[in-house]
């Protein structure tokens, strides 16, 4: 007990210290920070599922970027075509859910097959491969953003693209 | 506790990212990447020592008991450990298995074994792993049991696997699956090659002619 809110602790004192000081400079910098936009900026790319073994359960991959100077937070994922859709993140051999995501600034957030994925359950039939399924993202900050992921074959592997 | 410990180390993160977005411009041509990166490119590791096969008596997916020492007995034999329910790893290591599987002779083919053993017999049932199978590879062997005699089996090949179990944050179901496949050479019976989880169709159809024959890939 005693470490873990050590640690909390210093967790806090650091980032009000770096808050003050990146306030601060962006304060007095005026319009200088041309790329560095104080907003949360997504964009989504790379999305796919693996055409899977039946309709009880899929496995969704993208990876959410963020341009902008403040994190967000994926928060959900919808679609008409599954009941229910989760987030997890895999830990060796065992996944874990997670209700949300950070999506950091001026970086991605990565889903990828043996690590973070999305998990859809109860679909409404099985996908085929070149079938797109229609996702609802939604954040804490920024709007929703919609994405036509792509079902590739069951053994797709984004690096060499087939 | 682990809790209380966790979230302290997702505070040092947020700081740390929070120096990135705020910090002077130059900083910003080094994103902030989530995963690391993946320099193995070698997803096959040969044993010096192989493995034993495991004694396993379990039963397939018609019901039936299955001796998996006396049934793949000079037999050029893939086992893993996994289960249905499992999104993304359990399915794409079978079905790399089952697509690279296409490439061999028919007579090759005959003689392959993959064996795939359940790591959560209260939900695969035989029925309900032939139905999962059927829709990979329908020659595939699919094992369920007892979880305490699949879990020592594992262990031989040093694979450690828990119950499936209920999540005390979420209350949902969470099972565990190893994260390699095991080649056992139809000259020796020994488990001689590991496959990671990285092993693409084109790693297995490159190195399946060679584990038929008991050969080193």
């Amino acid at each position: 007990m005693k470490p873990g809110k050590c640690l909390a602790l210093t967790g806090i004192a650091i980032t009000g210290a770096l808050t003050l000081a990146g306030c601060g400079s962006s304060g007095s910098g005026g319009s200088s920070g041309s790329a560095g936009s104080s907003r949360a900026e997504l964009s989504v790319g790379a999305s796919y599922m693996p055409r899977p073994v039946s309709a009880d359960m899929a496995a969704g991959f993208l990876t959410i970027t963020n341009r902008g100077g403040t994190k967000d937070e994926l928060t959900s994922v919808t679609s008409d075509s599954a009941g229910d859709i989760t987030m997890h993140r895999t830990d060796g051999g065992a996944m874990e859910e997670v209700s949300s995501f950070e999506v950091p600034a001026h970086g991605q957030l990565v889903f990828k097959s043996g690590g973070n994925h999305l998990m859809f359950e109860k679909l409404k039939r099985r996908p085929d491969q070149g079938d797109t399924i229609t996702l609802k993202l939604k954040f804490a900050e920024s709007g929703p953003l919609t994405v036509e992921m792509p079902v590739k074959s069951a053994t797709y592997n984004p690096s060499t693209g087939h | 506790m682990r809790k209380k410990t966790f979230a302290a180390a997702a505070l040092l993160a947020a700081a740390t990212l929070t120096l990135s977005a705020c910090g002077s411009g130059d900083d910003a041509k080094s994103p902030v990447t989530v995963v690391g990166e993946d320099t193995s490119n070698k997803p096959a590791t040969i044993l010096d020592t192989p493995f034993e096969k495991p004694d396993l008596v379990l039963t397939d997916t018609q019901g039936k008991k299955y001796d998996l020492r006396a049934e793949t007995k000079g037999r050029p034999t893939l086992i893993y450990f996994g289960y249905t329910h499992c999104p993304d790893v359990c399915p794409l290591t079978m079905n790399n298995l089952a697509v690279a599987k296409k490439s061999l002779s028919k007579a090759d083919q005959a003689k392959l074994r993959v064996v795939f053993v359940t790591t959560d017999p209260a939900r695969d049932t035989p029925s309900e792993l032939g139905k999962w199978l059927k829709g990979i590879d329908p020659a595939f062997v699919g094992l369920t049991g007892d979880f305490a005699t699949i879990q020592a089996g594992a262990r031989t090949l040093g694979i450690s696997i828990e119950p499936t179990h209920k999540d005390k944050k979420t209350g949902k179901v969470v099972s565990v699956h190893g994260t390699q496949v095991i080649a056992f050479s139809p000259k020796t019976d020994g488990g001689y090659v590991l496959y990671d989880e990285d092993a693409t169709v084109d790693d297995y159809t490159k190195d399946l002619p060679k584990l038929i024959k008991g050969e080193n890939p």
